[in-house]
């Protein structure tokens, strides 16, 4: 019986092809000039510069945190470049018809076309590819709604009272030490501020692509949602194929402002490595968000991608009143570690959060949640819940919990429940019995396991989840 | 680096010691001082103990359990001459620990259990011959008395469908310093009940462990009471090293005051078909402190495991502080495993109900409170014992938040 | 319809069929009967093909089809069901979904259309008036939280759509109280066809007051030691199976 679940859930990693584009890229190695020379191909203003620096100067200080349960060769920092972009993109196209074709129909091959006719209509994309922003597309149509959305260099150059406010507020350049190398290093990512009142008119995405080879990726992301707003995000992620590990070092930082509401939802499929665990991204990411008053973030993902993944998207409930989620389903299989979870800090009255989190291991991965649920002494009346399941697959995976549950208020209730469980021999036989043959059946009962999270996900990323865990949903049954 | 630890050290350096304790010393000198940042110890400052020096090393014997008849175990006295056919207890030298026991069930990697290998100047060791169901409970008790720092060790085998109860019992609130360890190798068909009454109180810090190793079919009934004090610690080890092997581990502290209480368990399933069930039930009043860290670990080949670890607990001041962290490490698909912990405060809907039934707010406070912890007491199969606690449980609660 | 000859089946290497031997035909329900342990479910988890029971000889034929060559879901799309006595739970796959997916299944190897979504929502509800589920009922999970007699009626609705040649109802009375009994009796007797047959696996007479067997068969350590008519249940009600292991022992015995 496993070994039909485990065919089942065999796939080909079908984003792992390389494009033929013709890059600047430095030579690898990190150093001050490094970091100056990426703020200079940038054109930064000083004040960016020196914030950079003040990071590298920490990040030298910091050591590799271990404490995860992974484990993996030691990174040679001096090893990555820490820049890459594309040689057509040095004259920055005005637009998409200047930006080199090769790059248009990677985004095409991967499912996401960057010409705006043939976009789903309701989704503006941030395309990054490497260290650099591609395209951002429906801007003009954003920008009559008040809502800017744009790549985080020229954010810099553009509103610079915005970023200086806001960039290092959340996630500080000390937090850990791949936010500190990320502060140093960061090339691109996506800035987004929605104005007071407005509830964004579109989906925005941001789909971050590697595809040099011993690059690292250090994006930035900054959503800052003024008071009442709302915003719902998309961010997806896919790599070349390559027998090396790759390191992706991500910083996302979301403000939440008094009664807005900002929702993240990730589908993460870089590549994973083979089998035995040869290559694959090392994915450190360090995401976190701000609830003011009444405010309200949910972060919702599918991890899917990456050898190893180091990833607590947080909420840090300072407003009274404010709501924090997290729904997560990550998949491991082959020879994938994934440690990754939530930290709910709840610093205002009458805060709530929801943590679901969804494991599943297969093959001879390791699959954890580490989570922490803190409740301050100001947080009376807090509310968590939280609720962790795994699925083994196999007798060759690991499935782990590690939640963390700290309260300081009388007042504040707390709730952890976590279960394992597997994909049983009597359901496969049901299925079976009812004609259903075994790799549909796996899929369903996958699907089935996830289905809480499935449904905070928007349509269209809901869909491509469920086909990156080869469940085809079709139809609208259920 | 700390000067009681230094001190620990150089003291251990002169004594004679057997080859196993030698190994321990040297592991010692090669472990750091616990600070905030390592995980075992994540919210247990170590300061009163850094800055401790023993003055005395008196040891007495903590009172009575009323309507428990046992045979009393005070560590440094001479041992009880007349003993139940099959019972054999005696008091290992520094130098002559038994191989084939010491140190085979704890695990290397708690500090304070290191410190005891070397210094335990009490060494007892326990033996039930197969088959001997010893019906009298032994009672290993100490009253921590000013100013001593007393190492206490115990060895217990429990051979093949011999059955023994031991009670663990610690009293005392001024300032001293205490570990106490004890290993049970419990054999195949063989059952243990187990107290450990960690009654000590205010200046008074114990920190130590009971740690177990099961074998086919045999049986764990473990139970253990906590008040807090400057630093009182215990760790559970279970390992399932045989099949068909069933633990129970119940656990309440109740915590008022500055007390600090930390609670670490580990239960390794290491075979198929073992059973663990943990019930864990905390309060904390006052500006105390509850730590309680609970890791289940299905090994490859625990197949068809079936563990649950439960843990409550009731934060009733705003100035204490409740920090659990219950663990899963599953590498086993067929198991049935689950974890679930809670904090909160008295159910608001029960405290008003016992109100409108005429009973005022404390009172009923106190019988909720009760309520929550007595569950557990009404569980531990000596009924001596729960009888004995009950008022004195009822007594902490008539106090907490004053 | 149905041809079992010389059926030897084991569990974990320990025989259960001890040489059973049947013959359904269309339109025929026969009834088994038989003490605990005399390998009732057995029977219908070795037609089926449940991992774990071991076919040692014999063969079993479906229509002319050899059923032991076949994997569970080919099994499933030749006609066979089998109503389990313990319905397993499956999270977060709607009832719907699945039967869905089950008909889809069928359709695509029988090769021909499966009905629209709209055409199953009817019969699904249909069904589930049929067996007296609320329609909510397709929407939760497979089982999900269900009731014994709800997941027993869940088993009778999945059949009612699924449209079987063969259908094994195992132990389908256990549990059930007199009220779902009927409900799942007169379910199952609005199944009864010329071209559909039934085997009803049970331990008591019952379940046979509301559904008329054609035939009774004993089954007794692993073979069917006994058949006739429906008169043969209320022979072994009156008698219980004592009789018939003491003899069977005497037998052994001689």
């Amino acid at each position: 019986m496993t070994e039909q679940i485990d065919k089942a859930l065999e796939r080909e990693y079908e984003a792992g092809f390389v494009s033929e584009i013709e890059s600047d890229t430095f030579e690898p190695g990190l150093n001050e000039d490094v970091v100056r020379r990426i703020s200079a191909v940038k054109g930064e203003p000083e004040w960016m510069l020196e914030w950079r620096l003040k990071a590298f100067r920490i990040w030298q200080e910091m050591e590799e945190p271990d404490w995860a349960h992974v484990g993996y060769d030691k990174i040679d920092y001096q090893a990555i470049s820490y820049y890459s972009a594309p040689k057509s993109m040095a004259d920055k196209p005005k637009s998409l018809d200047e930006v080199d074709p090769e790059l248009i129909e990677t985004y095409n091959k991967l499912g996401i076309p960057l010409h705006e006719q043939e976009m789903l209509a309701g989704v503006a994309v941030d395309a990054v590819f490497d260290s650099v922003s591609v395209v951002t597309t429906f801007r003009e149509k954003l920008y009559e709604a008040g809502v800017i959305f744009c790549p985080i260099s020229e954010a810099v150059h553009k509103y610079p009272e915005l970023v200086q406010k806001y960039l290092g507020s959340v996630v500080p350049q000390k937090d850990n030490y791949f936010a500190a190398l990320n502060c140093a290093v960061f090339t691109d990512g996506s800035f987004v501020y929605i104005p007071k009142g407005v509830r964004c008119p579109m989906e925005l995405s941001t789909y971050f692509r590697i595809n040099e080879q011993n690059t690292g990726q250090f994006e930035r992301t900054l959503i800052i949602a003024d008071e009442g707003s709302h915003v719902s995000y998309l961010e997806g992620c896919t790599a070349p194929q390559r027998d090396e590990n790759q390191l992706h070092a991500a910083v996302v930082e979301l403000v939440a402002m008094d009664d807005a509401e900002i929702k993240y939802s990730t589908v993460q499929n870089w590549y994973p490595g083979d089998e035995n665990g040869k290559g694959g991204i090392y994915n450190f990411v360090t995401k976190r968000g701000v609830c003011h008053t009444n405010a309200k973030i949910s972060w919702t993902q599918v991890e899917t991608g990456s050898s190893v993944t180091w990833k607590y998207p947080s909420c840090v409930l300072k407003g009274d009143n404010s709501i924090g989620e997290f729904y997560s389903v990550a998949l491991t299989r082959g020879a994938q570690q994934a440690d990754t979870g939530t930290k709910m800090i709840h610093i205002g009255k009458n805060t709530k959060s929801t943590i679901i989190s969804k494991g599943i291991s297969a093959g001879k991965s390791n699959n954890s949640y580490r989570g922490l649920v803190r409740m301050n002494p100001g947080a009376d009346g807090a509310r968590n819940f939280t609720q962790c399941d795994s699925l083994l697959i196999g007798d060759k995976c690991g499935a782990h919990t590690f939640p963390y549950v700290e309260s300081r208020n009388p007042s504040a209730i707390v709730e952890h429940e976590a279960t394992t469980s597997k994909v049983s021999d009597d359901q496969m036989f049901l299925c079976q019995q009812r004609g259903i043959d075994p790799e549909k059946a796996v899929s369903m009962i996958v699907n089935g396991f996830c289905k809480e999270v499935f449904k905070e996900l928007p349509m269209e990323f809901a869909v491509e989840a469920g086909k990156l865990l080869e469940v085809s949903l079709e139809g609208s049954v259920g | 680096m700390s000067h009681w630890f230094e001190n620990a050290i150089e003291r251990g350096e002169q004594l004679t010691l057997s080859a196993q304790r030698t190994a321990s010393l040297e592991l010692l000198k090669n472990t750091p001082w616990p600070t905030r940042k390592t995980e075992a110890w994540k919210y247990t400052p170590l300061k009163a103990v850094q800055g401790f020096n023993a003055t005395a090393s008196e040891v007495l014997a903590a009172e009575q359990i009323e309507g428990l008849q046992a045979i009393d175990v005070v560590p440094g006295s001479e041992l009880p001459t007349e003993l139940p056919a099959g019972l054999t207890m005696q008091w290992l030298a520094a130098d002559d620990v038994d191989a084939s026991l010491f140190q085979q069930v704890k695990p290397n990697r708690h500090l304070f259990g290191l410190v005891n290998d070397v210094l335990a100047e009490n060494v007892l060791q326990i033996r039930v011959a197969a088959g001997t169901e010893v019906a009298t409970p032994i009672r290993i008790v100490q009253q921590l008395t000013a100013g001593s720092e007393t190492h206490v060790r115990v060895l217990v085998e429990i051979e093949e469908k011999a059955s023994l109860t031991v009670i663990e019992q610690f009293a005392g609130s001024e300032q001293s310093l205490n570990t106490l360890f004890a290993e049970y190798r419990i054999a195949d068909d063989a059952k243990l009940e187990h107290y450990r009454l960690a009654l000590q109180t205010e200046q008074a810090m114990s920190l130590g462990g009971s740690h177990f190793q099961l074998f086919d079919r045999s049986q764990l009934n473990s139970n253990v009471v906590g008040f807090g004090s400057d630093v009182s610690r215990i760790d559970m080890d279970v390992r399932h090293s045989g099949q068909h092997a069933f633990a129970k581990l119940n656990a309440i502290y109740l915590l008022d005051g500055k007390e600090l209480f930390d609670l670490h368990s580990t239960i390794e399933h290491e075979m198929p078909n073992g059973t663990t069930e943990e019930n864990i039930r905390g309060i904390a009043a006052g500006s105390a402190r509850a730590v309680f860290n609970g890791r289940i670990h299905i090994h490859r080949d625990a197949q068809k495991t079936l563990a649950e670890l439960n843990n409550r607990n009731l934060l009733l001041s705003n100035k204490a502080e409740i920090n659990t962290k219950p663990e899963l490490e599953i590498y086993a698909d067929d198991v049935r495993c689950a974890h679930g912990a809670t904090i909160a405060e008295t159910d608001k809907t029960a405290l008003y109900y016992l109100q409108s039934r005429g009973i005022g707010k404390e009172e009923a406070q106190i019988m909720l409170n009760f309520a929550f912890i007595n569950e557990l007491v009404d569980d531990m199969p000596n009924q001596a014992i729960a009888e004995w606690l009950r008022p004195q449980l009822r007594q902490r609660f008539a106090k907490m938040g004053e | 319809m149905l041809k079992i000859n010389n059926l030897q089946a084991s569990v974990e290497e320990k025989q259960i069929l001890k040489g059973l031997n049947l013959e359904i035909n269309p339109g025929e329900v026969h009834a088994i009967m038989g003490p605990n342990g005399a390998g009732k479910s057995t029977l219908g988890n070795v037609l089926s093909g449940r991992d774990g029971y071991e076919v040692n000889e014999g063969s079993a034929e479906l229509d002319g089809a050899d059923l032991f060559d076949l994997e569970p879901e080919e099994r499933a799309h030749a006609g066979l069901f089998l109503a389990f006595q313990y319905p397993v739970e499956i999270p977060g796959v709607s009832n719907l979904e699945f039967l869905k997916a089950a008909i889809e299944a069928h359709a695509k190897a029988n090769d021909i259309e499966p009905p629209s979504s709209a055409e199953l929502l009817k019969q699904a509800k249909e069904a589930c008036k049929a067996v007296d589920l609320p329609l909510a009922f397709l929407k939760r999970g497979v089982n999900e939280g269900f009731s014994g007699g709800e997941k027993k009626r869940n088993e009778i609705l999945q059949m009612m759509l699924l449209k079987p040649k063969l259908a094994i109802l195992d132990e389908t009375d256990s549990g059930l109280d007199i009220d779902a009994l009927q409900v799942v009796a007169k379910g199952v007797n609005s199944m009864r066809a010329a071209d559909r047959s039934l085997i009803v696996v049970t331990h008591y007479q019952r379940l046979l007051d509301y559904i008329k067997p054609d035939f009774v068969h004993v089954l007794a350590d692993g073979k069917i030691v006994k058949s006739g008519g429906p008169e043969l249940a209320h022979e072994l009600e009156a008698q219980g199976y004592a009789w018939l292991e003491n003899g069977e022992k005497a037998g052994e015995n001689a």
